[in-house]
């Protein structure tokens, strides 16, 4: 049986995408069998992170109105033996969707595959609720900002009460926080909020932090995900969010400022 | 300019809005009986019989006519305020308009229950990820009250073991208290009870309320914000003091 895990925010732009896309990578280069599924229908961005755009033939919705099998809508990573991408149709609106349909398709999934990661559209409506419903795990991903934290805030309210643990009243969703984006010389500065102060407001275990880094926006564009680009702060975070997503546990890196000393800058070494 | 003109020249708008309101569920028709009962009442909690508003429920009630009139003089004399009858037949519905008062139809079958038992709505979700266990009148509730979320005490206090995070609201008859942050909305004495308090561990609050007197972040005093505090009401003003 699969692990269903939904990558999910509140919130747009903070990072989901590139979060599901960079997890779902680095379990595959674990060795676990991996599918990743985008949620977003009439706002397909996973294929192009993925760097798959131009290998959609059907998506997700074709396959719920049996106009095409899984088989055919899974699209093989071409880096990574063990991932597969099933992609949201950019043409069809969200209310072709429907919860019998996705049960059916993480169902069938569920048999072949090790982990199954949902990522979710932003927003608390139907779509993002849908992508939540069947999970096992949650992924909630957080800018260091006031209005994140509180959309993050607002999703975990849903994830207690809008899924099917809640509903069947079986064990919680359990619920890891990704902070994105995160920035420590402006977190000093005051700018951003801290890692604490996150933490201490949404009551939930860190899985890891990801700084801001130009890294990203490479990798989004060439989509190639940032986890490939092991040489980069992010890449090298988001490994670690994995590790511990299987469950090792792996100390913190990336939270404070460090200067850089005259040597490291005179070697160009000592990246951390 | 039109726009100013427009502003000018209207006198209300309509909004549609949820207060809380007592139902008197009515399960005698006599009027010395309700007298006798509600001046026992009266003298048991008498915060509560304020010029309290009241909606009288009849729909226990299985009379075709009723002494609407009588029971309304016995309610305003031990201070409560009838302003609609809920149920009841055809007659009843037109004595309780002659009488300018609301009509509400009776509520779904399965619906009604007991004012004590009444849980937040349901949009308050938490109510199915961590049950709030109810004690006495009041309520225990252990966990993140959550943006979005609602935790209603309807007769008496309640008590979060947790933080109530901004966008969160916390509602009481009685008094609130917070084992953790308070970051959210309070309000303490819904029903009108101006002995209620807040009390918390950490003071963020996005408004405070104590029967219907209000205060928002702006007017409290930055030097009390992250400490724990008391919030009571003196005279018609919230005061808020430290508790350290």
């Amino acid at each position: 049986m699969a692990k269903i895990i939904v990558v999910t925010s509140g919130k747009g732009g903070v990072g989901k995408t590139t979060s599901a896309a960079a997890i779902a990578t680095g379990l595959a280069l674990r060795g676990n069998k991996t599918v990743v599924i985008d949620f977003d229908v009439g706002l397909r961005n996973l294929d192009l992170i993925m760097g798959c755009e131009r290998r959609v033939v059907y998506d997700l919705v074709n396959v719920i109105q049996g106009e095409a099998g899984l088989s055919q809508a899974l699209i093989r990573d071409k880096r990574v033996e063990n991932l597969h991408i099933l992609p949201a149709s950019q043409t069809r609106d969200k209310e072709a969707l429907t919860r019998e349909g996705i049960e059916k398709v993480l169902e069938t999934l569920s048999k072949d595959f090790d982990y199954i990661l949902c990522d979710s559209p932003a927003g608390i409506e139907g779509g993002a609720q849908l992508a939540m419903y069947f999970a096992d795990e949650a992924i909630v991903v957080t800018n260091p900002e006031i209005s994140s934290v509180r959309d993050s805030d607002r999703i975990l309210g849903l994830l207690a009460s809008k899924t099917r643990r809640a509903e069947r009243g079986e064990e919680a969703i359990k619920e890891h926080l990704l902070i994105t984006r995160y920035n420590p010389l402006r977190v000093d500065t005051g700018d951003m909020l801290n890692l604490e102060d996150i933490r201490e407001i949404l009551a939930i275990d860190l899985i890891g932090l990801i700084p801001e880094s130009e890294a990203v926006l490479r990798a989004s564009n060439q989509g190639v995900p940032v986890t490939h680009d092991a040489s980069s702060d992010a890449g090298q975070a988001y490994t670690d969010t994995v590790s511990r997503l299987i469950g090792e546990d792996v100390p913190l890196r990336f939270h404070e400022y460090q200067k850089k000393s005259l040597l490291s800058r005179m070697f160009g070494g000592g990246r951390r | 300019m039109s726009l100013k003109l427009d502003r000018e020249s209207t006198a209300f708008t309509f909004k549609g809005g949820m207060l809380p309101m007592t139902v008197m569920e009515l399960t005698s028709a006599d009027p010395e009986l309700i007298r006798d009962q509600l001046a026992g009442k009266l003298s048991q909690s008498p915060a509560f019989f304020q010029h309290t508003p009241v909606v009288l429920s009849v729909e226990k009630l299985d009379e075709p006519h009723l002494a609407l009139e009588r029971i309304c003089a016995v309610c305003r004399a031990h201070k409560l305020l009838p302003v609609a009858v809920r149920g009841g037949a055809d007659p009843i519905k037109q004595s309780a308009w002659a009488l300018g008062l609301g009509w509400f139809p009776p509520q779904e079958a399965g619906r009604a229950r007991p004012l004590e038992s009444v849980a937040a709505d349901e949009e308050a979700p938490a109510e199915l990820a961590v049950p709030a266990d109810s004690i006495g009148g009041g309520r225990i509730f252990r966990g993140t009250v959550r943006s979005g979320q609602q935790i209603t005490s309807p007769s008496g206090d309640l008590v979060v073991i947790g933080a109530v995070n901004a966008g969160a609201e916390v509602l009481a008859a009685g008094s609130v208290h917070v084992y953790g942050a308070l970051r959210g909305r309070a309000l303490a004495g819904i029903h009108g009870d101006a002995l209620a308090c807040i009390f918390c561990r950490e003071l963020h609050a996005e408004l405070l309320s104590v029967a219907g007197n209000y205060k928002r972040l702006e007017d409290i005093d930055r030097r009390l914000l992250g400490t724990p505090v008391q919030v009571r009401l003196d005279g018609d003003q919230l005061g808020i003091t430290s508790l350290t």
